[in-house]
């Protein structure tokens, strides 16, 4: 049973991100709205750490808020959704763990 | 699928508009959401009183619409409600104070609702933080 | 079958309404006889310390809350070890009886339910 997590705080003020790579699963999903976003900029700590090891998960990111964020999201394979795809994958995995 | 939505910020808040733009979605796709709950600062998102600049999106106000729109259960947690300034007649009453200012489509209970609606989805999601 | 929640508390004590309000979900669950454990992670694990002196903070203390859970049928709390660790805490005596998890053993832990809710 695989989980999407969601997280939305910025890579540089919370530990969401570290945190919730730690408690991962093979399979599961890795969801990143509003300032969590930041952390697909290309050469940052954060985006480091999501080239790093295996990545055993599916990485997405909320189109509105890369776009916004005038973020290049090309050198990470993510997938940038839109609402109804978001909702998609909430279907899709068997439950969503969102970070606040 | 049976969706439970919780809003765990206030209607300033980026997550507060992308909880409403989520649950847009979930209706649209032709979900059903068997509850939106209101807890922690979100509480302030079902507040009467807000003053919104003519420049800026109201989404408390947004939020009242969607709920009427398509009759949403919307609970606000009692506890959490009252310890931020959000009241309803009833509570206003009780406590002996000036404003009663729950909007309208809004009813104040327990956690023991939150956890009801979970029993009878099928997921769960929350917008909280910025 | 009842659906089971595995509560996520992830902020320290009196460092707002977080770790309260996360502990009154749990209570609220044991209340209505629901299926709830809670994992300890993050700041939440200072939660669970020895020796804290809230009254010096003019606050509620919430270990009498966290006491509490057994009596509200939760009775499965959960602590990050590695949280404790990176803290200074690794070896410390816990105020509050919560079995210690590694990473591996808590990424087990969160298939095993049916929500997670973070707070």
């Amino acid at each position: 049973m695989t989980t999407l997590h969601v997280l939305n705080a910025s890579p540089s003020n919370a530990a969401q991100l570290s945190s919730c790579l730690r408690l991962m699963s093979a399979g599961d999903g890795l969801m990143l709205c509003g300032e969590a976003v930041q952390a697909l900029r290309d050469g940052s700590a954060a985006a480091q750490q999501l080239l790093g090891g295996e990545r055993a998960y599916q990485l997405y990111a909320l189109e509105e808020d890369v776009l916004a964020r005038g973020i290049d999201a090309a050198a990470l394979s993510v997938t940038l959704v839109d609402y109804p795809a978001f909702v998609a994958l909430c279907v899709d995995y068997a439950r969503v763990n969102s970070w606040t | 699928m049976k969706f439970v939505i919780s809003v765990l910020s206030s209607s300033n808040a980026p997550s507060t508009r992308r909880a409403l733009r989520f649950a847009q979605a979930v209706l649209a796709a032709g979900h059903d959401i068997v509850r939106v709950f209101f807890y922690q600062d979100g509480v302030l998102t079902a507040s009467n009183n807000l003053v919104v600049a003519q420049d800026q999106q109201d989404i408390a106000k947004q939020w009242q619409a969607f709920i009427a729109e398509h009759e949403l259960d919307a609970v606000v947690c009692i506890a959490a409600a009252l310890r931020r300034g959000v009241l309803d007649h009833s509570e206003a009453q009780r406590y002996q104070r000036d404003t009663v200012n729950l909007a309208e489509g809004y009813q104040l209970s327990g956690l023991g609702q939150l956890h009801d609606a979970l029993q009878q989805a099928d997921r769960f999601i929350s917008f909280g933080g910025e | 079958m009842a659906k089971s929640v595995l509560l996520i508390s992830r902020h320290a004590p009196w460092a707002g309404s977080d770790a309260g309000e996360a502990l009154d979900i749990a209570l609220a669950a044991g209340a209505f006889d629901l299926p709830l454990s809670i994992l300890f992670m993050d700041d939440g694990v200072l939660q669970l310390l020895e020796q804290q002196l809230p009254r010096m903070l003019e606050q509620k203390d919430l270990s009498a809350n966290l006491q509490a859970l057994p009596m509200f049928g939760i009775e499965q709390l959960y602590v990050a070890q590695q949280c404790l660790n990176l803290r200074g805490l690794g070896d410390s005596c816990l105020a509050i009886a919560a079995e210690r998890l590694d990473d591996q053993h808590i990424q087990q832990l969160l298939r095993q339910y049916d929500y997670v809710v973070t707070l």
